[in-house]
């Protein structure tokens, strides 16, 4: 069974993600569920995106991952890569990228959250809790201003996921998915990220 | 055929078109808005074929559009999330007694949680009410076949059918394997039929209530017979007794196998946790004692003769079911008539949620603390224990910054309700909110709505307060969709009994909240079609309201003048603020702030709270005298302009203006 769970804020693009993972799933004849987040929450709030995998040709029911089994955390920018950390089995990997998307109750309070310190905290608590599990920060911002947009940030996450080799599937699973799942005129671009991704290769910390 | 990864939603709404839907209605809510929304896009596509879909003004509107369809012979589909049923609960119930002639299939999503709703009503609970069959799916699979069968069952007997699947059915994604072309089913001969069973009188009523009662017993008995109803009772078992006897006084209760009963996706979650524990047995080199497991997916009329046979023999059941104990209840129904000696473990008793979502690890926990109060030296204990000990979370100590959902940036909404507080200045007033996004504007620092009802109720409720205390001045907001949906009435009895209040229509034109659904005011249909959109300004003048006037939701000054005039009339009033979601508008280049000019006073950020501005309490400016300065976020931005006006330094520069 694979477990992972997408984490991030409404509108950064966390189904799509969750579509390629399952097309690229299906693609092997493995079972797969996927849910989401849909509704209020959209507005800006947290959301999460859940794919289920059978990488061992088992039966996939439930279509939520559980808390305490993802073997993938993906997350979207670090406080919520945070939040979600009660998902992560003992040890699975969080990816995460390194920018923030800041609250409005942030900028109420005067001071932005911090991103690095909320990194630096995930850490602190994989090494404490779960010595086995693994952190991925990615330097998103590198990649995505080297492909030009933002839009790319999920790919660009799934590339550094899969670029570590710990899961069954591979980048050329994820392009191959790509060009299932993204709208033609978009292919390209998606494919560029991954591309630059894989190059920028993100350490296994 | 195609096989596709489908939403639950996208599923059901390819099920009924292959199913030979012919009239589709009803109104958006989550989570059930994406069935009209799949049908409408496979037959703008051209692949679904003589199919009529639209959305309706309310859900009462759609039930009875669907019913007059129904009585012609046509295959029908309404949908809509639980409280919507309400609703449309006058015509259902009522329709219910009539019965209809082409299938007719009610799909209504239930939101336990509840995640997007107001309720954590049970729709299983008000199919009983109604006496209408209910079926209940576990994944979207198993919903998908669901929808076929209820149009089958409901022609077969002439009843409405109801399918329920929950939000993580609705919003679940599984590949299926779906036809390319539909066709909907041709309307029998004829048409519709006159005679007296269209009219219900009282007479009628009570004849038809034996019918109800008649054909509620035979489809309880085709839940066990029809082999493609009964395979949504799904049988499991497995465990041994192989793994050692167990000792003490428990022990015929641990040799009898346990058995476990679901309903909806619980029963996805309690085949995953028995997968887990088994799994874990495994590893410890032992097996689980015996279990046995039931679905109830036929949740209405009871099946009660698959479920008596079921529990043979067993001493303990234990239930899973989100929102109400209605399998529960059945199971003790069904004890105490066969007189079964079996004690029945769930809500009642405190060994399951009573209320919120279930899960795959909270259904571990729950079998753990009854297998630990129950049989202390129950084998399977030491193997829950370890898969408990395998869930212990990890956990992130530190703080985190919370992120309730907010008004897009862009949202014209966030300039309306900037412009009514403004307006009020310290007047004493109650506002009064609605449903859609507008409910946001409870969120500091608008803090602009005092209450949330249901749809429609917050113009209804404003007249309330403006009666019972008429010193206060009485706002109510209400969206382009509510309004047309459920504000009118409650116009007219404002109008009609001469209350106080000012009715802010949010009009945005759209359904925003849902996915941006059309809706009469603008005119645009599912069938291709642009009908002449509703002026609301002419439907506050026909119910009665006199003085109405309108502005530019992004232009603060205007907009609240515009208030002040509304709220200052004696009377029932209305303030009109109309300018598209950013759903609809294409966004303008962000604003910017000057570093330069910005003091750091934050007023952009406390009187409007937009999400693309932050600020940065480290930065600092020459005017900031290190008080930091705000920011925008380039990538939420929508460049509305909203912000440039409120800086009293003038360091925000919108559009077209020299930075």
């Amino acid at each position: 069974m694979l477990n992972v769970l997408l984490a991030g804020v409404g509108g950064q693009g966390t189904v799509l993600a969750a579509k390629v993972l399952a097309s690229a799933a299906q693609s092997k004849q493995w079972q797969v569920r996927t849910a989401e987040t849909i509704g209020m929450a959209q507005r800006g709030g947290s959301v999460l995106s859940h794919v289920r995998i059978g990488s061992e040709g088992e039966a996939v029911y439930a279509p939520l991952v559980t808390p305490g089994t993802a073997d993938l955390l993906v997350a979207f920018e670090p406080g919520e890569a945070a939040r979600a950390l009660p998902y992560l089995n003992r040890s699975g990997i969080v990816v995460t990228a390194r920018s923030t998307v800041q609250p409005v109750t942030a900028a109420l309070s005067g001071q932005p959250y911090d991103g690095e310190g909320v990194i630096a905290g995930i850490r602190a608590a994989l090494a404490a809790q779960a010595p086995e599990a693994r952190l991925v920060v990615v330097d998103d911002k590198a990649v995505t201003q080297a492909v030009g947009t933002t839009r790319v940030l999920n790919m660009v996450l799934l590339a550094a996921a899969l670029g570590t080799g710990r899961f069954p599937l591979s980048i050329g699973d994820l392009k191959d998915a790509v060009e299932q799942c993204v709208k033609p005129q978009f292919v390209a671009l998606n494919l560029a990220a991954i591309d630059e991704m894989t190059q920028q290769a993100a350490p296994l910390e | 055929m195609t096989q596709k990864l489908l939403m639950g939603n996208e599923a059901f709404a390819h099920a009924a078109l292959e199913a030979g839907v012919r009239v589709v209605a009803g109104y958006p809510g989550t989570p059930s808005s994406e069935v009209i929304e799949t049908i409408a896009k496979l037959r703008a596509q051209g692949v679904a074929h003589d199919v009529h879909v639209e959305w309706s003004t309310n859900e009462k509107a759609a039930l009875e559009l669907v019913a007059g369809a129904a009585y012609c012979g046509a295959r029908t589909l309404f949908t809509c999330k639980q409280v919507g049923l309400n609703v449309a609960s006058d015509a259902l119930m009522s329709l219910n007694y009539v019965g209809v002639r082409g299938g007719m299939v009610l799909f209504v999503a239930d939101d336990p949680g509840p995640i997007s709703s107001q309720t954590e009503q049970d729709t299983r609970r008000f199919a009983a009410f109604a006496k209408v069959p209910v079926l209940d799916p576990a994944s979207v699979e198993q919903g998908f076949a669901m929808m076929r069968a209820a149009f089958e069952l409901s022609e077969r007997y002439g009843t409405p059918v109801i399918v329920r699947p929950t939000t993580r059915v609705c919003h679940a994604s599984a590949f299926i394997d779906v036809v390319d072309e539909t066709r909907a089913h041709a309307l029998p001969e004829g048409g519709f039929q006159k005679g007296p069973e269209w009219v219900i009188f009282p007479k009628r009523a009570y004849e038809a209530h034996g019918e109800i009662n008649d054909r509620l017993r035979a489809i309880a008995d085709d839940y066990v017979t029809d082999p493609v109803l009964a395979q949504f009772n799904e049988h499991a078992e497995g465990g041994s007794l192989a793994s050692g006897a167990s000792s003490g006084e428990d022990e015929a209760a641990a040799q009898s196998p346990f058995a476990i009963v679901a309903g909806g996706v619980s029963a996805a979650y309690v085949r995953e946790a028995l997968s887990l524990i088994e799994h874990e047995a495994e590893a410890a080199g032992t097996q689980v004692p015996p279990y046995r497991f039931l679905q109830v997916g036929t949740a209405y009329p009871f099946p009660e003769q698959e479920v008596v046979r079921f529990l043979e023999g067993a001493q303990d059941v234990m239930v899973f079911e989100e929102l109400d104990s209605v399998v529960e209840d059945g199971i003790l129904q069904v004890a105490g008539r066969h007189g079964l000696q079996l004690r029945v473990h769930g809500k009642h008793d405190g060994s399951t949620l009573e209320r919120g979502e279930n899960s795959t690890r909270q259904i571990v926990f729950d079998l753990a603390r009854y297998f630990r109060r129950a049989h202390g030296g129950h084998p399977v204990m030491p193997i829950l224990e370890a898969a408990i000990g395998r869930l212990e979370l990890l956990h992130y100590d530190e703080p985190l910054p919370v992120r309730p959902p907010v008004l897009c940036a862009g949202c014209p909404h966030r300039g309306s309700f900037y412009a009514v507080k403004r307006a009020l200045g310290k007047q004493d007033a109650v506002l009064c909110g609605d449903i859609g996004c507008y409910t946001l504007g409870n969120a500091m620092p608008l803090d602009a709505v005092d209450t949330c009802l249901c749809m429609g109720a917050g113009i209804t409720m404003a007249q309330g307060f403006a009666v019972a205390e008429p010193q206060k001045k009485c706002v109510a907001f209400v969206g382009d969709s509510t309004f047309f949906a459920s504000a009118m009435t409650g116009i007219a009895n404002a109008a009609y009994n001469g209350h106080d209040i000012t009715v802010c229509l949010l009009d945005n034109a759209t359904t925003a909240m849902t996915g941006g659904q059309p809706h009469p005011g603008t005119g645009i249909t599912l069938m291709g079609q642009q009908s002449k959109p509703i002026d609301s300004d002419a439907v506050l003048r026909a119910l009665g309201i006199e003085h109405i006037v309108h502005a530019n939701p992004f232009d603060p000054h205007e907009a609240t003048e515009a208030a002040r005039s509304a709220i200052g009339f004696e009377g029932p009033s209305a303030l009109v603020l109309k300018a598209p979601c950013i759903q609809l508008a294409p966004p303008k280049p962000p604003v910017t702030i000057s570093n330069e000019a910005c003091t750091g006073c934050k007023k952009c950020i406390t009187s409007i709270g937009c999400p693309a501005i932050g600020f940065d309490g480290e930065a600092a400016g020459p005017a900031s005298k290190g008080r930091g300065t705000a920011f925008v976020d380039e990538s939420l931005c929508y460049g509305c302009g909203l912000c440039v006006p409120l800086c009293p330094f003038g360091a925000i520069q919108g559009e077209g203006e020299d930075a």
